[in-house]
C-alpha cells in the first residue's frame, strides 16, 4: 500500500461532510501509536518492536568449496572389480599355461606349509596340521579330486593356480587349465605323507577370507 | 491269503497263452532274454520215476565256475575280451552280493557290463552313470552300464581306460563271481580263471516224488479253468512240498487247491539249481514237449524258471531291484497239443517283462 496515500490529508471539501479534521503529521503519528498500543494485546514476553522490525532470514547454507586436487595426489586408488575384469588380470595367457612353469610355485608352497606347521615331522598330530591347513593358502598345492557328484571331475590332478570363491583353477600335467567347482566335490592334498581331504562344499570362501573364518565341527559330510 | 492291498508293494503278473506251432509266438525270445536263471523246477503229474530222456537233458546242463574275490577290472582284460566276450556269450554275475545293500556286477551275453553301485562307490568311481529308477526321493543307488563291444570301449580307447583306472585305482571292487560261457564251455575262460581262486560246479538236481495230491483240473487251453494267481500259488506249494489240505487241525498253512480240482495219485517234481543258461532251458522245453506228445494220463506239464534275486538286471537288461522280495520268474504250463500258458511275474522294483 502506498504510504503516501495513507498519510495524505483529507481534501478540504470532505472535511465539512465527514465532520473530521486531519491532524498534523506528528500528532497523527502519536495518535496512531497510542491507538495501536491500546488495541493490541500486549504480552510482556514479546518484544513487539523487534518482532515487527525487519530481520534477515537464512534460507540455505553453502560453504565455499575448497580445492581438493591437492589432497588426492598422495593416495593411489585401487581398481574396482569391473575394471579388473576388463583388464583381464585374472586370465593366464596360453603361452603361460605350462605345467613346468608352476612346479617352482609348488616347491614354494611345500616350503611354506612345512614352515607353517613348524617342520612337518611324521610324529606331528594330524589335528594340529589340520588346524593350520584350514587357514593356509593353497596356491601352488597339488590337489586331486577324490569324489564328486559329477563323475567326469573325479581323478583330475594338478597344481592349483588360482583360487576363487567358488572354483579352483588347476593346471594338469597335460598343460590344460581346468576349472573345477568347489561344491559337491572332495579334494585331497598331500604334503609329506599327510593326506588331507577337503570337502569343497564347506570351503566356498575367497582365499583371503578363509583365514579369518572359523569352521564348525561336523560329524560326517555327505555329498 | 489276504493281504492289505494298500500296504503291498506292487507286483506284476503277465499271462500269455499261445502255441509252440504259432510262428508269432515269442516264447523263444522270452526265454532267451532272461539271462541269469537260478532255478528251474518241473512238475510232471502222474509220473513215477524220472523219464530217462529228461534225466539226460538235465545232466547235460552246462557247468559254471565260481571265482572268489575277483577284482572286477579283470573283466576288462584284453585277452579275456577277445577270447570270450567278443566270441560267443559270457554270462557272469556277482555272487552273494545284495543288490539293495552292496555293489553288484552283471556281465550280459551281448557284452554289456552293468554295475549297480551305492552312492559312495559311484562318486569314487568317476564313470558316467544314471541314478537307479527305483530310488525313492533321494538318490542312493546308481547304475553304470557300459557296452564292451562298442567302439568307444575298445581296449585302449578313452572310455575303456577311464573305466579301467576307475576300477583299478579309485574303486577297488572285488566280489565273488559266477561265470559261464556258451558255447565254448570253460576253455575260453581259462585265462581268466587261472589267475584266481576258482572252482567248477555242476547244477544241482533234486527229485521229489509226491503222492496223493489234489490238483486243479486243467482241460486243454481252457480260459476260465483257473485264475493265474491261485494256480501259481498251488504250484509254489507243490514245489515247496506244502500240504494243500487246509485241515482245521493244522495251523501251518491255509493254502488250498483251486477249484475245480481232481486228485492225482502221484507226481514228480524235479528242480535244478545253479547258473543256468537260456539255451539249456530251451532244450529242456523241447524235451518236455516230446514227453507230452506221448499219450498220458494227465496231459500237461509245468516248468518254472526263477531268476536271481540279487541280479542287477532282469529281462533284456532292464533294471532289477529288491524291495520286499526280488522275484523275477516265469511259469510255462504246457499241454500236449503244443499250446502253452505263460505267466511272467516280477516284484516291485522291476521293469515290465517282455
Amino acid at each position: 500500500m502506498d504510504e503516501a496515500l495513507v498519510r495524505a490529508r483529507i481534501p478540504q471539501d470532505l472535511v465539512k461532510v465527514l465532520g473530521v479534521e486531519s491532524q498534523s503529521s506528528s500528532k497523527a503519528e502519536a495518535f496512531t501509536q497510542a491507538f495501536l498500543k491500546n488495541s493490541i494485546q500486549q504480552h510482556a514476553r514479546h518484544d513487539l518492536k523487534s518482532m515487527l522490525s525487519h530481520k534477515a532470514v537464512v534460507l540455505g547454507y553453502s560453504r565455499p568449496k575448497k580445492d581438493k586436487t591437492r589432497r588426492n595426489s598422495k593416495k593411489a586408488k585401487g581398481l574396482n572389480a569391473r575394471q579388473k575384469r576388463a583388464m583381464k588380470i585374472f586370465q593366464i595367457k596360453p603361452e603361460h599355461q605350462r605345467y613346468e612353469l608352476f612346479l617352482p610355485l609348488h616347491e614354494l608352497w611345500r616350503q611354506y606349509i612345512i614352515d607353517l606347521c613348524n617342520g612337518l615331522k611324521p610324529t606331528c598330530s594330524p589335528q594340529s596340521v589340520q588346524q593350520k591347513l584350514l587357514k593356509a593358502d593353497f596356491h601352488g598345492a597339488i590337489i586331486t579330486v577324490l569324489r564328486s557328484k559329477c563323475p567326469s571331475y573325479v581323478g583330475t590332478t594338478g597344481i592349483l593356480v588360482q583360487e576363487f570363491k567358488h572354483v579352483f583353477k588347476i593346471i594338469t600335467k597335460e598343460d590344460r587349465l581346468k576349472v573345477i567347482p568347489k561344491r559337491n566335490s572332495v579334494f585331497t592334498v598331500e604334503i609329506n605323507g599327510f593326506i588331507s581331504h577337503i570337502y569343497g562344499s564347506k570351503f566356498e570362501q575367497r582365499a583371503g577370507e578363509r583365514s579369518a573364518k572359523r569352521f564348525k565341527v561336523r560329524g560326517t559330510l555327505d555329498l | 491269503m489276504s493281504v492289505d492291498l494298500d500296504q503291498t508293494p506292487r507286483s506284476l503278473l503277465i499271462s500269455e497263452r499261445s502255441s509252440f506251432l504259432d510262428e508269432k509266438s515269442r516264447i523263444s525270445s522270452q526265454v532267451e532274454q532272461q539271462h541269469f536263471n537260478y532255478k528251474v523246477s518241473v512238475l510232471l503229474p502222474e509220473c513215477g520215476p524220472t523219464p530217462s530222456h529228461l534225466d539226460s537233458v538235465l545232466n547235460s546242463f552246462s557247468s559254471f565256475y565260481l571265482i572268489r574275490q575277483l577284482p572286477i577290472y579283470e573283466l576288462l582284460d584284453k585277452h579275456f575280451l577277445e577270447t570270450a566276450v567278443y566270441q560267443g556269450s559270457v554270462y557272469g554275475l556277482s555272487y552273494r552280493t545284495r543288490v539293495d545293500e552292496e555293489n553288484c556286477v552283471a556281465l550280459m551275453p551281448n557284452g554289456r557290463l552293468c554295475l549297480s553301485l551305492d552312492k559312495d562307490s559311484f562318486q569314487v568311481l568317476g564313470v558316467e552313470g544314471k541314478p537307479s529308477r527305483f530310488n525313492h526321493r533321494a538318490n542312493s543307488r546308481y547304475v553304470v552300464s557300459v557296452d564292451l563291444t562298442d567302439s568307444s570301449m575298445a581296449p585302449g580307447g578313452r572310455g575303456y581306460l577311464r573305466l579301467l583306472t576307475g576300477l583299478r585305482s579309485r574303486l577297488h571292487l572285488k566280489t565273488d563271481f559266477v561265470l559261464s560261457h556258451h558255447p565254448g564251455g570253460g576253455a575260453s575262460l581259462q585265462s581268466l580263471l587261472s589267475r584266481h581262486d576258482w572252482s567248477e560246479h555242476r547244477p544241482e538236481i533234486s527229485h521229489h516224488a509226491l503222492t496223493n495230491l489234489s490238483c486243479p483240473a486243467l482241460p486243454t487251453s481252457d480260459l476260465q479253468s483257473c485264475d493265474p494267481h491261485s494256480f501259481l500259488e498251488w504250484l509254489g506249494a507243490m514245489d515247496a512240498d506244502v500240504s494243500c489240505e487246509n485241515s482245521s487241525s493244522s495251523f501251518l498253512s491255509s493254502l488250498v487247491c483251486p477249484e475245480p480240482k481232481t486228485t492225482l495219485s502221484r507226481a514228480l517234481s524235479v528242480s535244478v539249481c545253479g547258473l543256468l543258461l537260456p539255451q539249456d532251458i530251451h532244450r529242456l522245453i523241447q524235451e518236455l514237449r516230446c514227453y507230452l506228445e506221448q499219450p498220458r494220463l494227465e496231459s500237461w506239464a509245468s516248468l518254472t524258471v526263477h531268476g536271481f534275486v540279487d541280479s542287477p538286471v532282469s529281462w533284456g537288461g532292464g533294471e532289477h531291484g529288491v524291495l520286499r522280495g526280488g522275484e523275477n520268474l516265469y511259469t510255462l504250463l504246457m499241454f500236449h497239443d503244443h499250446t502253452y500258458h505263460l505267466h511272467l511275474a516280477t516284484g516291485a522294483h522291476d521293469t515290465c517283462p517282455p
